[in-house]
């Protein structure tokens, strides 16, 4: 990692000084590139900032096994032994690694760190917004928060099920001995690794004053912390694309004999899914931030109506990627709880088929909604009845999951440990989040809610009160596994019941300020919509401490928490046969799947 | 260490083979993905034509046959590589042919970016591309680009690796070339619909 950043660094400064100083003004206009002081200085960022990539993923000798290809010379067993930091001790966590585990371990971490400075930047949104005409920040600052906290949370979010527990344990959960592709599997990470100094960057160079949808023609004119958030997005979407392949090519080849499709955990069906739905979703918004960096750069005008360009075709390649991003951050969540509920109450999952049939339903009807997004933008009206349909249709297979899960709940006796808790707390989540969807997707109401807090308060009810929930759950589930110790109990309960009921307080505030009218994005507001922000800060202080009291529990539990025995729940998944610490290979004989890993109150073979 | 009998470099090789064409062709959708999008801003910005500046009046572009020439390297190099994959003997030099096409391909497409027609001047003299035409026209080009460095260094292993044949497991040599194979035919027909969707100016 050192060296990384080292090659790094000098890759971004060598480019840096190289476009500056001897690719001068006569020598570019010789060259009909005579561009304008703000267009080249665009050029020299972006440019600097894949070098910075680029030099990063040399230095850590990411790019060794494409060489070794390419010379015909392959890796032998010796050094792919070494590459998968085999006997290697803490020091392979920081380095480039193929060993799925120190990826998962490597994931979690990552997310972590988003996560924290995603919500460290919306406490200071809330805080903000307590009183009508507080300066705790400046509106230009409250801009740039708005935006890096949008898009730095949902990053984090996309990852946070399928980075960690992806890659940690569900190879371990289907019997195979490794990740398809093992280096694309570290690539992944470092990939995006090299994404979040980019992203960072954006604050010293003038902040993202656009929100995380970087709508064009606003995003082609902002000032370069512009260029730090599509260099970031295209990293992230390269990322995305080599983990999901990697994701799904594991599951659909290296499942282990007896694992036939019926037999597999609901947790990777549903990560499955998510990151195939990803694959051909991210690269549409890739290439919206390609052409957004082109009309930055080279002066053309995808975007610019007067060269012929069109702020709507950004508005539909961002929202045909960014409707299905939704999905890909709910659907692993739900699925971690789907894979927690059974283990808790002892149940069989209640109708394996219709959570399928729910997961899939929602990935297909996904491609068809985005443009309720543009119900209001002017953007072809006569379509907005059809959308409307689609987007109302999808509350049926949402309907499926919560039938699962319910369904699985019934007449059980709860076991009511800390992942047990956020599955019901997904449950009321979901539903409000759910229901409040329903009512955008409908035009007319749209009409009066679309840009209000209302909206806000709806997305975060779907991705931070059911996805995120689902990856607290998750981490509390595979803590032990994972770590090899037992996460802080009484720290963990503590920091569900002020993380939960801060939530309802913060977002149902809000639902009450946006039915009200109070438009979101806006850094101040007007005096009677006081006492609706006044309780949301109240609430987001209390999620905020619960945060970082679960952040402690994770910290100390993991330093010296209490040992785990093997399979602290009783679960019948595989990755609770095997000890901690994981060996290499992960399983001493290949093992061989004889039942479905539910079936509890049934006879084990 | 004791494990590494169950690692999966020691899976058979038309297990590893299957996995790694199954892995490339997830790849190939997530690029699939992308030209959808290039095609659809093309056809998106074309019939919106927003201030008749699609192509503005006077703006030169390049002729009918030129977008077809551009990608013909991609056909030509996938012909190559099915040959090859057929006559094992003569993968290293079919291969290196393959290559040599690929890099001819990059260097006529650099020529193209270099000498576009349709770059116009503003009022103060700076330069820009006129008209939506050549903004697509740009992304298409720089696609290209990319997409023959990447299969001219896939074509230019397999042709290393064709002439150390010898040296290495042949039937998973055998599945790698099917694995690219996959690529290839990619290539070439993502070649195809941008070369038919520039055809519409």
């Amino acid at each position: 990692m050192g060296t990384g950043t080292i090659v790094g660094v000098i890759f971004a400064l060598v480019t840096y000084y190289v476009l500056r100083h001897h690719y001068s003004s006569p020598w570019r206009h010789n060259h009909g590139m005579d561009l304008t002081n703000t267009h080249f200085e665009n050029v020299t960022l972006i440019c600097s900032m894949f070098a910075w990539s680029l030099g990063f993923l040399v230095g850590i000798g990411a790019f060794i096994g494409p060489f070794r290809w390419l010379i015909g010379k392959d890796l032998t067993d010796e050094e792919n032994l070494y590459l998968a930091g085999d006997g290697q001790g803490i020091s392979r966590y920081f380095r480039y690694c193929t060993d799925h585990k120190v990826v998962g371990i490597q994931y979690l971490v990552g997310v972590m760190i988003l996560l924290g400075s995603g919500g460290t930047m919306a406490m200071m949104i809330r805080t903000n917004l307590a009183t009508p005409g507080s300066h705790f920040v400046t509106p230009i600052v409250y801009n740039s928060l708005v935006g890096l906290h949008g898009i730095t949370m949902i990053i984090g979010l996309i990852i946070a099920l399928t980075g960690p527990f992806g890659n940690f344990i569900m190879p371990i959960m289907i019997g195979a001995a490794d990740m398809a592709f093992p280096r694309l599997n570290a690539l992944s990470w470092w990939v995006l690794f090299t994404a979040i100094p980019v992203l960072s960057s954006a604050w010293f160079l003038g902040g993202i004053p656009t929100g995380w949808t970087a709508y064009a023609p606003l995003s082609t004119q902002a000032g370069p912390g512009m260029d730090a958030f599509l260099v970031t997005i295209i990293i992230f979407a390269v990322s995305t694309a080599v983990a999901g392949a990697n994701i799904t090519t594991t599951v659909v080849a290296m499942r282990a004999k007896g694992m036939s499709w019926n037999r597999v955990p609901i947790f990777v069906i549903g990560s499955t899914i998510s990151v195939a739905l990803a694959v051909p979703a991210f690269p549409t918004f890739m290439a919206a931030m390609v052409q957004t960096g082109l009309d930055r750069t080279l002066t053309t005008g995808f975007y610019n109506a007067q060269q012929g360009g069109s702020g709507w075709l950004y508005a539909n390649l961002f929202w045909i990627m960014g409707h299905p991003e939704v999905y890909v951050i709910l659907i692993p969540g739900v699925a971690a709880l789907m894979e927690i509920a059974p283990v808790f109450v002892r149940k069989p999952l209640f109708s394996f088929g219709a959570a399928i049939a729910g997961f899939a339903g929602i990935a297909g009807l996904s491609v068809l909604v985005w443009a309720h997004h543009m119900y209001m933008a002017g953007w072809m009206p006569s379509l907005n009845g059809p959308f409307m349909i689609t987007t109302e249709f999808i509350s049926v297979p949402t309907g499926l999951l919560f039938l699962v899960v319910i369904g699985t709940l019934w007449r059980g006796k709860p076991w009511l440990k800390m992942p047990m808790l956020c599955v019901y707390a997904m449950l009321w989540n979901l539903l409000i989040g759910g229901i409040t969807g329903i009512f955008l997707s409908d035009v007319p109401a749209d009409n009066y809610l679309h840009g209000s807090m209302f909206v806000t308060a709806h997305f975060h009810y779907t991705l931070m009160g059911a996805a995120l929930t689902g990856a607290i759950g998750g981490l509390a589930y595979w803590f032990p596994k994972m770590t090899g110790r037992m996460l802080n109990e009484p720290a963990s309960y503590a920091s569900f019941w002020f993380i939960q009921i801060g939530f309802q307080v913060l977002f149902l505030g809000m639902f009450m300020a946006g039915a009200e009218g109070q438009p979101r994005r806006v850094a101040d507001y007007a005096q009677v919509f006081a006492h609706s922000d006044l309780v949301s800060t109240v609430g987001a202080y209390s999620v905020g401490l619960g945060f970082i009291i679960l952040l402690w529990a994770v910290i100390h539990s993991w330093r010296s928490g209490k040992v785990a025995p093997m399979n602290p729940w009783g679960a019948k998944t595989l990755e609770w046969t095997v000890p901690y610490p994981v060996p290499l290979v992960n399983f001493d004989e290949a093992p061989v799947v004889k039942s479905d890993p539910y079936g509890y109150g049934r006879k084990v073979e | 260490m004791a494990n590494t009998e169950f690692h999966m470099h020691h899976d058979s090789p038309e297990k590893v083979g299957r996995r790694e064409r199954l892995g490339v062709r997830i790849l190939i959708v997530a690029d699939a993905s992308f030209l959808f999008a290039m095609v659809f801003s093309w056809f998106y910005l074309r019939n919106l034509n927003a201030n008749d500046a699609w192509l503005p009046k006077g703006v030169k572009t390049f002729g009918a046959a030129t977008s077809w020439i551009a990608i013909a390297p991609y056909i030509v190099s996938f012909l190559f590589h099915r040959i090859a994959m057929r006559d094992k003997a003569m993968r290293g030099p079919l291969m290196t042919l393959a290559f040599a096409v690929l890099v001819i391909g990059a260097v006529y497409q650099w020529h193209l970016i270099s000498h576009m027609p349709f770059v116009a001047q503003d009022d103060n003299g700076r330069p820009y591309y006129n008209g939506a035409y050549a903004s697509n026209w740009i992304l298409f080009a720089g696609s290209n680009m990319f997409h023959y460095i990447l299969t001219g260094f896939i074509a230019l292993g397999l042709a290393i690796r064709g002439f150390r044949g010898n040296l290495l497991d042949a039937v998973l040599e055998d599945w790698r070339q099917k694995v690219a194979g996959s690529w290839f035919t990619w290539v070439a027909i993502g070649g195809v619909i941008s070369a038919i969707t520039m055809s519409f100016k």
